[in-house]
């Protein structure tokens, strides 16, 4: 991470209040990797994050532009953001999977909807870990947590038929992948791909928590055990069949004809209005 | 001078453009649609952006993300939005991000009547977010013009002192229709006393002073200055922090940055009020209009009467209740809400008393029955559950 930190990252906040053993610093690293490997420098990317263990943990870090929103909202702001940025300037935001697929969803469905460009990492720890380890919205189902001493029976995101990117790909996004931290290049180059690409991007990576998640559903605290329970189950090869919980990672999809970008449409709308002589002079004195 | 008759809807949008607003996020919602309606025609022709949002949370939210990219934004909303804002509020509280906040006050609580004009939001406009330690800016027109005018001085505070503002406005001004003059020359617009404070830009690295200074440019994203921004509790340098030393020093500038500045935003208006009335009548907003009318007719029927109306209502003008006097708090609910801060600004030794309707105004003759009752120390006619002293 050295040669990385030095270059994108803000000394002052390294090294960050992870607990040691968690996996969130893989997903950054893999950000950062393909931020480098794309050539790009701190002045090209604005980066946001949200709450919980993925928000406090890079808020602040990046040298160039940042920022963090409240709980879930971090789409909406980067909507807004999105106006009155230049097209170029690429919206990185790293996010937890409470903040995107639970109180954040209906703003991120409509950031899809409205294919704001911004590429949304979305760091996946199974769960409310910064409050204390309760379940969430991609807790693999019995798993035992503070708030599901019984084993968790609330339907998830990703089992039993459903997964979240479907979702997301039926509001219109147009590229998404998964992956695990414990995967190399290919999630590099899956991030990669989403930041270059034109529109609403996201990557949806699982990561362990060793502190809560691992010490209380997989039992035991051992960052070892939570790493190859993970990569047990992270399954790149799509004709291999595993068992119970997988991560069938790689890209799932990405659009082959673009949607018209938001603030690209925005502008040209607004252009359209200027052209057709529907000026009005009144009260513009500006 | 442009001249035309209006409603306070659509003067509240021809000043945000005036006052240079290039992006507007909102949630439809009675009696505050029609500043989305003329916002979604009016901006694309000043090169700004019009976005119906998905929620109130997201339209403010949208509104603070354009700001913080460096653009002027307002949103607008009634009683049931307007506390969906406390979230967002206390973002570009804690930020110190500018954005105009429209609450077109009607009956509540919760939806109550749609159409109807309420006053309802007096303190939650104080407290528009949660944990406390900040001050908040609001204004209340009473009137189309003042409206614009109002609508213009909010976009100018909230440059000035970093914050959102709220114009707190009510269905009757709002819905209603008026002359209203728009000023088109510098001189009409020095007349008009408007001022507009053009948007800079925080080229950092501090984030703020733990000062209660003002006129500390907004942080602005995308100039590549390591500029960073949040919710959390900043250090000089917007770093978030856990240390109880530096969550004082930033409330005590969100507080006093508001409080010792409090000059250049209180305004209000004394009615008659020279030779120390007896009954003095205060309200904000449309009643207020009422009570003018009324303070003039006690006045003609020999009333020692007078009246003040509040411009700016928060940080509230204690200043305006130096005198001993019987007070009548009207207001456009029924659970008295002015009155508590006219009871405690007011002197000890004066009397303090409330007079409510809501969703339609109190009639001048009953306002000047009222001021009678209190003069001759008769109990004012009141309603069985509305309490007539506090
Ligand atoms: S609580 Fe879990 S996810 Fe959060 S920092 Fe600690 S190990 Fe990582």
């Amino acid at each position: 991470m050295d040669y990385l930190a030095t270059k994108y990252l803000k000394t002052k906040k390294i090294p960050s209040t992870a607990c040691s053993g968690c996996g969130l610093g893989q997903v950054h690293k893999k950000v950062l990797l393909a931020i480098d490997e794309l050539g790009l420098a701190t002045g090209d990317i604005v980066w946001g994050t949200g709450i919980g263990c993925s928000g406090r943990q890079t808020f602040n870090t990046w040298q160039g532009d940042n920022f963090a929103g409240t709980h879930g909202r971090v789409y909406a702001i980067a909507t807004g953001l999105r106006l009155a940025l230049p097209p170029e300037k690429k919206i990185v935001l790293t996010v937890g999977d409470g903040d995107a697929f639970g109180i954040g969803l209906l703003h991120l469905l409509h950031s899809v909807r409205r294919n704001v460009d911004m590429t949304v990492v979305v760091a996946d720890n199974f769960g409310y870990q910064s409050t204390g380890g309760q379940y969430g919205y991609t807790t693999p189902s019995g798993s035992v947590t503070d708030s599901s001493p019984y084993g968790m029976q609330d339907p998830n995101w990703v089992q039993d038929g459903r997964d979240i990117l479907d979702i997301l790909r039926a509001a219109g996004a147009g590229f998404l992948a998964r992956h695990t931290s414990v995967e190399g290049q290919n999630a590099v180059e899956s991030i990669k791909k989403a930041i270059q690409f034109k529109g609403f991007s996201l990557v949806h990576i699982a990561y362990p928590c060793i502190t809560n998640f691992a010490g209380k559903a997989l039992g035991s605290r051992k960052p070892v055990v939570a790493y190859r329970w993970l990569k047990e189950r992270t399954n790149p090869a799509p004709d291999q069949a595993i068992d119970g919980i997988t991560f069938r990672t790689g890209i799932y999809h990405q659009a082959t004809a673009g949607r018209p970008e938001f603030s690209e449409q925005m502008r040209n709308f607004t252009a359209a209005v200027r052209k057709e002589g529907q000026h009005e002079t009144n009260g513009n004195i500006g | 001078m442009k001249r035309i008759f209006e409603t306070g809807n659509a003067a509240i949008t021809e000043a945000a453009i005036f006052a240079g607003c290039k992006v507007f996020a909102g949630y439809p919602i009675t009696p505050a649609t029609e500043i989305a309606e003329n916002m979604s025609r009016r901006l694309p022709q000043v090169d700004g952006y019009y976005v119906q949002a998905e929620d109130e949370l997201s339209a403010m939210h949208i509104c603070i993300g354009a700001s913080l990219g460096g653009l002027k934004a307002m949103t607008s909303t009634s009683g049931p939005g307007y506390i969906l804002f406390a979230d967002p509020y206390g973002w570009a509280l804690g930020s110190e991000i500018p954005v105009v906040v429209v609450n077109a006050q009607r009956v509540g609580p919760v939806s109550g009547i749609t159409g109807a004009p309420g006053q309802g939001e007096f303190y939650l406009s104080r407290y528009p977010t949660h944990g406390g330690n900040f001050e908040s800016i609001v204004l209340a027109p009473n009137s189309v013009q003042e409206a614009f005018a109002l609508t213009v001085e909010a976009f100018y505070l909230a440059e000035r002192f970093r914050m959102p503002v709220t114009v707190l406005a009510d269905q009757i001004v709002t819905d209603g229709w008026e002359t209203l003059l728009i000023p088109e020359t510098p001189a009409e617009i020095e007349a008009m006393g408007l001022r507009v404070q053009p948007r800079r830009i925080n080229y950092g690295p501090e984030f703020y002073p733990a000062t209660d200074e003002i006129d500390v440019p907004p942080v602005v994203l995308g100039h590549n200055t390591g500029a960073a921004c949040s919710d959390w509790t900043p250090t000089a340098e917007g770093f978030d922090t856990e240390e109880i030393e530096w969550q004082h020093k930033h409330a005590h500038r969100l507080i006093y940055k508001v409080r010792n500045h409090k000059e250049l935003i209180t305004r209000y208006e004394e009615i008659d009020t020279a030779d120390n009335p007896e009954v003095i009548l205060v309200a904000y907003g449309s009643p207020s209009r009422v009570l003018k009318s009324a303070v003039k007719a006690a006045r003609e029927q020999g009333l020692k009467v007078g009246g003040i109306r509040l411009v700016s209502i928060w940080p509230f003008p204690d200043e305006a209740f130096g005198r001993s006097a019987k007070y009548l708090s009207v207001e456009l609910n029924y659970d008295g809400q002015l009155v508590r801060e006219v009871q405690r600004a007011a002197p000890k030794d004066s009397d303090i008393h409330f007079l409510g309707r809501c969703g339609e105004l109190p009639k001048v003759a009953e306002l000047v029955a009222a001021a009678r009752d209190l003069i001759n120390g008769q109990p004012l006619a009141s309603i069985k559950w509305q309490r007539e002293a506090w």
